[in-house]
């Protein structure tokens, strides 16, 4: 049996083309990692991390059990193209072996089986299950077209706009499984055989077409299914469908620890090309539902990126509020490759800068404890005093590091993609907190909070934002509250929720004063306040509206007040809301027993 | 009597001449951010700037000259900027402040 025949071309050219071209981009991105990942592949490889990947590969490459949790049928549109083609293409290779034993079969022998096994004796049961996969992506299929038309039904409320390229890959895939569908069919026609799909289509088409009809129509439609799947090969390197490989690496690296940075980097490039733009990440961006802007949330940046056609106002026109990082399918660090993004737009190291930066030491007191407000505190001086009062009540000795002014943390400067010079203020201050000899460093901004356990190296000195802080001066009894009667609804800053993991201590500190309500949007999906050090694009007018937007969902929930626990949440709702907006230490210290 | 020194002193008389300024960068920050030009001068901005707390830097000062074509050492003073947004808060006209640092420095020094 050859196993070869003209119509075969479209798709061995495309196959070789894909293979050639997606292991060349690998073997680069491999090559260009920098030595530490490299060696944290080799030590990865023989542990654990490895079947860990393996099954994460299963999950998500395959099954796309994140996408389940999004919206079922989105997910079920995911997984039968994915686990359906995959299966497809397994079981077929099964089926080869279940006719012809454990031979050599080239590459088209098994993806065209059907047409050349014309000859050999049918077996009912793969014909039946190779109908039921097909029927399977079939279904996929129609789903990704209703999906187009109406993409409310699938849970989500917008989806991907595609560019040129995407378009065409997009078509071939959707015409490769109708046109297997019908080169089967007709195979069956003229041959017998076939599952209740192929086979019950197949003699449709021997009844009513003729013999004549039915060879041209096979001849031609093999053609038309080899086209598609060659022309999708070829056109997979090079678009979105680049993800359906790079994901697969994708999750071995990030077990074996491998992570972006604020400087750009070859793992980066996993990162980037591993997004399907399936368009998950819209629909959570309030820039995209509350303001309209619907030309840069992650997927047109990573898009952008990747073809090297990223403009500033796209790279800087983003909250970082990491809303879409935490709905992300595939788990890309969205937040961090804008950063470095930014960095490489505007990052300049310039030696002189903040040569100021010296014998500024403006702060007071003494203590293990050490106080740092941060700017944004320093600007709502309500919480400063309810810091104190707290402090005073529990008899703590506190160092305050800048109360009549200090060096900011370095965070703002470091989002807008100066890190170089971020990292002068950065060090500057640490060189403060070690001179001042402390062991416990509290903040009341969460901004502070994330760049201190982040980019500070505070070894041997404790960071608790005060909601931690707080909490445990009650649990031990230091601090004694009343519990009032009033309700309070909270609001998770995006830094201190998404961005430090700190759910829980702030809500039980409220819990522990007075009656918490949970807005429609909490914990991991919490709305942004919308003024975010992050964001340089959006107007004041901008900011305002997503304020009232934010303030709206949370008077919503019937609370007396609004408690949040970031100076610059609270200073951007109050913007928007009626009611009052109070820092989480403010509530605690007006209800200190006495 | 010597007079006490409350440290404050009168600015040095000077003219600036719009027309004989090269105008061009300034145009062009201004169509950039055509915001700017809703500036009061209140210099709420520079009353609660963390790097006008340790140093001289004087933000209301700096982008005033920028915009009367005045670009001598305004790179070097926008540097000191930390960037932390407080200005940025206390706008009364809302002016997207850090964009306009960001702007005036890049359109004066990072080419």
């Amino acid at each position: 049996m050859t196993f070869y025949a003209p119509f075969c071309l479209p798709f061995i050219l495309g196959a070789l083309s894909m293979f050639a071209i997606v292991a060349g981009k690998w073997a680069v991105w491999l090559y260009r990692l920098p030595r530490a990942d490299k060696m944290a592949i080799l030590r990865g490889l023989p542990s654990r991390a490895t079947l860990d990947a393996a099954g994460e590969t299963i999950c998500e490459s395959l099954l796309h059990r994140r996408i389940f949790r999004v919206d079922p049928l989105l997910g079920y549109m995911h997984m039968s193209l994915a686990f359906g083609w995959f299966l497809l293409i397994a079981v077929g290779w099964i089926e080869t072996v279940a006719y012809l034993g454990f031979r050599y079969v080239p590459l088209q022998g098994h993806v065209f089986f059907k047409y050349f096994a014309t000859g050999l004796a049918h077996k009912p049961f793969f014909d039946f299950v190779m109908d039921l996969l097909l029927l399977f992506v079939l279904s996929g299929v129609a789903l990704a077209w209703v999906k187009r038309l109406r993409s409310k039904a699938m849970g989500m409320r917008r989806t991907t706009k595609h560019v040129l390229g995407d378009r065409i890959a997009l078509s071939a895939l959707w015409l490769i499984f109708p046109a297997r569908l019908v080169a089967e069919s007709a195979t069956c026609a003229l041959y017998g055989g076939g599952g209740f799909l192929t086979g019950t289509l197949g003699g449709w088409m021997h009844d009513h077409l003729g013999v004549m009809a039915s060879i041209n129509l096979e001849a031609a439609a093999w053609w038309v299914y080899s086209s598609c799947l060659g022309l999708f090969f070829v056109a997979m390197p090079f678009s979105r469908y680049m993800h359906i490989f790079t994901e697969i690496p994708l999750i071995f690296l990030r077990r074996y620890r491998l992570r972006s940075g604020e400087k750009k980097k070859s793992y980066d490039r996993f990162q980037v090309e591993a997004c399907s733009r399936c368009g998950i990440c819209i629909d959570p961006c309030q820039l995209q539902n509350v303001l309209e802007i619907d030309n840069v949330q992650s997927v047109y940046f990573l898009r952008d990126r990747r073809y090297k056609m990223l403009r500033p106002e796209v790279a800087d026109n983003c909250l970082m509020c990491g809303r879409c990082a935490a709905k992300c399918p595939v788990g890309i660090d969205l937040n961090t490759l804008r950063l470095n993004s930014r960095d490489t737009l505007r990052n300049l190291p310039d030696k002189r800068r903040y040569a100021y930066l010296k014998e500024i030491d403006r702060s007071q007191g003494a203590g293990r404890v050490g106080y740092f407000a941060g700017c944004m505190t320093l600007l709502t001086p309500r919480i400063l005093t309810a810091m104190e009062q707290i402090f005073t009540a529990a008899r703590e000795e506190v160092w305050w590091a800048d109360r009549d002014g200090g060096v900011c943390c370095g965070r703002p400067l470091k989002l807008s993609g100066e890190t170089d010079a971020a990292r002068k203020m950065m060090r500057y201050n640490t060189d403060l907190f070690r001179k001042h000899n402390i062991a416990t460093l509290v903040t009341s901004c969460p901004i502070c909070l994330k760049v201190f356990r982040e980019d500070y190296a505070l070894e041997g000195i404790e960071v608790l934002h005060h909601s931690e802080y707080i909490l445990r001066l009650m649990q031990s009894g230091r601090l004694r509250t009343d519990r009032g009667d009033t309700s309070y609804t909270y609001h998770d800053p995006c830094e201190l929720g998404r961005g430090s993991g700190s759910y829980e201590q702030p809500r039980a500190v409220i819990e522990a004063i007075g009656r918490l309500l949970e807005p429609a949007d909490t914990r991991e999906n919490a709305l942004c306040c919308g003024s975010s050090v992050a964001n340089t694009a959006i107007s004041d007018r901008q900011q305002v509206a997503l304020a009232r937007n934010v303030a709206a969902e949370l008077e919503a929930t019937g609370a007396e007040t609004i408690v949040t626990a970031c100076p610059l949440c609270k200073k951007a709702i109050a913007r928007g809301a009626a009611k009052e907006v109070h820092d989480l230490a403010e509530i605690v210290a007006a209800r200190i027993r006495r | 009597m010597a007079a006490i020194n409350f440290g404050y002193s009168i600015s040095k008389p000077r003219a600036i001449d719009v027309d004989r300024n090269n105008l061009r960068k300034s145009d062009e920050i201004l169509r950039e951010m055509p915001e700017l030009q809703t500036c009061i001068g209140c210099g709420s901005c520079t009353a609660v700037c963390t790097a006008g707390n340790l140093t001289e830097f004087n933000f209301r000062k700096v982008h005033t000259l920028v915009r009367r074509g005045e670009y001598q050492g305004a790179y070097e003073e926008m540097n000191k900027c930390m960037l932390c947004g407080k200005c940025r808060l206390v706008c009364p006209r809302g002016i997207n402040t850090r964009a306009v640092v960001m702007l005036i420095k890049h359109k004066l020094g990072d080419l």
